[in-house]
């Protein structure tokens, strides 16, 4: 575990209106899992850590999820400190959840610094044949319009599950600046209060 | 989606400052059923920051000279200038606290879990503030030695007053101990001045430094609590790190531990509203019906609510500046391996500033100076939290505070002032309420380091409202809740 902690550490964050498939998209990349039947309220899990590689280098990704604090729209500034990344995840049979992405954005761009990485996620891809209510088009178009990526995906199928945590995290780590962006990063003063006596964080950058 | 009427809960709590925010986080870790609502858009409370924008709207809300815990609140930005960032690139504490690293709010943080998601500095130096001897000179700060270490280096300390100070630090180190105690016990409520003077002979430039290192806001207090905060202060020296005593959460201090206890919350089970207030309440023999302001009707066990009345024992003047200079003399580090400190305190001794009637002002006044390292302005720039106690002059003394400090730290030329906050916050209430099923938690008081006194009644709070579980269930100690590592290996 020692050598996991020194590992470059990226932060990213699923956000998104409630429903749209932010835990289930999580749960399905990190443990593989998927329940149809599970409850709209994401409670219970604070984060979740991925060990990844890419080109070659190792990264330990934290995803945090909403932790039912995007009901009400009441997700805190601290929520988003030193975030790399965040996945703004509607989903693509319902209008509705797609309508409220404007003001997902409007909040992530306020809440971080500049140069962090933007994706949207169109959540639930296997209803698209059926009862689709959001355009490929319209979400790609979104996404341009705030300089992020995008894809569709689906939890319940697999398909593209993998696809926006890996583009996101390569993304992080091929923009200059953002892994150690200044107010990004943690500063060399930070002490380390969660050890029995004493010990300074060197840069974990 | 369940409504929130679906629902008898077993707490619902008003007000999401500090107090509340960690009653939120142990109740719903121990499996209760919270629904916590602010009537504010923001967390936090009275412990709140905000932005630059945020701080103007607050400020329209608590221009009057009575209006509950804040009042007389206004904003002075000098014309011409320039130099603001934007909104968002400040972080303004309402009531910003340093914590000792003995502290028992640290060791709740991380029993709970809850601090991985907190960010904490170092607070290094301290000093104190020397007026000009004549005119013509500048007034200049001296630095406070506060270890031992500190005190034998002190090229401004005499041979006999290192001796005394040394003597004093180890007594104060074993205070509790019998042949200690028959030494102050006489003194015990009597003033901790007249004790260093009598007791250890300290002429008045060295009670100064002691009373310096107990941060009180008056500078008066019984030998009793003198001793007990010194020693809370030499015990926490070194406790995390050599060469500072204290830590201070980025990004705003409480405020942001208040945020990071209501997302654990979260995490545990609550439910989150802001700006939902409590219109109506009715008790009765089984529950309480709350009406909300967001037109839900909610059923309730326990109501647990904030105070915010000021309650008329005394209040503190506070004047928050930013200016166009990083003070980079105030924050390096003095002890080998020290980390680089992000706020340093300054104290200006009783008397040692003048009024514009040229007298002297008989109320110490403090100052903790943030560097940009703690998130709460652009880098280049400094955060100066001055306060003093409320008195009809206080807004002037902390003026003069202010530019006095900006002469004693200056090299070449005065840093330019880009913003001033001034306001004053009342004491609030101290002890907890009762009234059947509403409990009313009393205010975190307004110290310049957080008294641990102030975790008690949330403690107490959590006992009635886990009744019969209390003693079954440990407070505060929780696993963490995360997914165990996994490994992916990715390669485009
Ligand atoms: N058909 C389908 N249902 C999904 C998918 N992802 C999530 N869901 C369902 O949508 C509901 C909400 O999902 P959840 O992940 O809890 O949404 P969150 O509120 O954004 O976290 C749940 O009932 C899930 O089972 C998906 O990819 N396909
Ligand atoms: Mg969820």
């Amino acid at each position: 575990m020692a050598s996991d902690d020194s590992l470059p550490t990226l932060k990213v964050l699923l956000i998104g209106p409630s429903g749209a498939g932010k835990s289930a998209l999580l749960t399905r990349y990190c443990d593989d899992e998927f329940d149809p039947e599970s409850s709209t309220a994401t409670i219970g899990i604070d984060f979740k850590i991925k060990k990844l590689s890419v080109r070659g280098k190792a990264y330990r990704l934290t995803l945090f999820d909403t932790a039912g604090q995007e009901r009400f729209r009441t997700l805190s500034t601290s929520f988003y400190r030193g975030a790399h990344g965040v996945l703004l995840v509607y989903d693509v049979s319902s209008r509705a959840s797609f309508l409220t992405m404007e003001r997902w954005f409007d909040e992530a761009e306020a809440n971080t610094g500049e140069g962090v990485a933007l994706y949207l996620v169109g959540a639930k891809l296997d209803k698209a044949e059926t009862s689709r209510e959001v355009s490929y088009e319209e979400g790609q178009a979104l996404a341009d319009a705030h300089g992020a990526l995008f894809c569709e995906a689906s939890a319940k199928t697999r398909e593209n599950v993998r696809k926006p945590f890996c583009d996101i995290v390569n993304q992080i780590v091929s923009t200059p600046g953002l892994l150690s962006g200044g107010n990004q990063g943690r500063t060399v003063g930070t002490v380390q209060v969660g050890k029995d006596g004493w010990y300074l964080s060197g840069c974990s950058c | 989606m369940d409504s929130l009427g679906d629902t008898v809960w077993d707490v619902v709590i008003c007000g999401t400052g500090l107090q509340q925010s960690l009653l939120a986080l142990s109740l719903s870790r121990s499996g209760k059923k919270i629904l916590h609502i602010d009537p504010n858009e923001y967390y936090g409370g009275p412990d709140a920051a905000f932005s630059l924008q945020e701080t103007e709207a607050w400020v329209g809300r608590h221009a009057a000279p009575s209006s509950g815990l804040f009042k007389s609140a206004s904003i002075t930005k000098p014309e011409g200038s320039t130099g603001l960032s934007f909104s968002r690139a400040y972080s303004l504490a309402l009531a910003p606290q340093l914590i000792h690293s003995r502290s028992k709010l640290l060791s709740q943080l991380v029993s709970s879990r809850a601090y991985k998601q907190v960010e904490f500095l170092a607070v290094g130096s301290f000093f104190t503030f020397k007026p000009a001897a004549d005119p013509e000179q500048k007034p200049t700060l001296a630095r406070v030695p506060s270890t031992r270490e500190d005190i034998a280096f002190e090229a401004s300390l005499s041979l006999k007053a290192k001796r005394g100070l040394m003597k004093f630090l180890k007594f104060v180190l074993d205070y509790e101990g019998e042949a200690q105690r028959g030494v102050w016990g006489p003194h015990t409520d009597s003033p901790f001045n007249d004790f260093l003077q009598k007791e250890f002979k300290m002429d008045s430039d060295l009670q100064k430094y002691i009373i310096t290192l107990t941060l009180s806001l008056d500078g008066e207090m019984s030998t009793k609590d003198g001793l007990a905060i010194i020693y809370r202060h030499l015990t926490s020296m070194g406790f995390f790190g050599p060469g500072f005593a204290a830590v201070y959460p980025k990004w705003g201090g409480i405020s942001e531990i208040a945020q990071v206890a209501c997302r654990a919350g979260a995490v545990g089970g609550a439910v989150y509203m802001l700006g939902t207030g409590i219109q109506a309440e009715e008790t009765s023999s089984n529950d309480i019906q709350l009406q909300l302001t967001s037109g839900d009707t909610v059923k309730t066990k326990l109501l647990v609510r904030d105070n915010d009345k000021e309650e008329g024992t005394f209040s503190v003047s506070r004047l928050v500046a930013i200016v166009a200079s990083p003070l980079k003399a105030l924050f390096e580090s003095v002890v080998e391996g020290a980390p680089l400190p992000a706020v340093s305190v300054t104290a200006f001794p009783a008397g040692s500033l003048r009024t514009d009637a040229d007298e002297p002002y008989d109320y110490p006044v403090s100052v903790a100076v943030h560097s940009s390292d703690t998130g709460e302005c652009p880098s280049g720039q400094s955060l100066l939290y001055f306060s003093t106690l409320s008195t009809p002059r206080s807004k002037e003394a902390l003026n003069k505070a202010l530019d006095s400090f900006l002469q004693a730290v200056n090299d070449e030329q005065m840093p330019e002032r880009l913003f001033e906050l001034y306001y004053e916050q009342g004491r609030g209430s101290v002890a907890s309420h009762v009234d059947g099923r509403v409990l009313t938690l009393p205010n975190v008081p307004p110290s310049l380091a957080f008294d641990d006194a102030a975790l008690d009644p949330i403690k107490t709070a959590w006992e009635v409202a886990m009744g019969e579980d209390t003693a079954n269930t440990e407070y505060m100690m929780f696993p963490d809740r995360e997914a165990a590592l996994d490994d992916e290996m990715y390669d485009d």
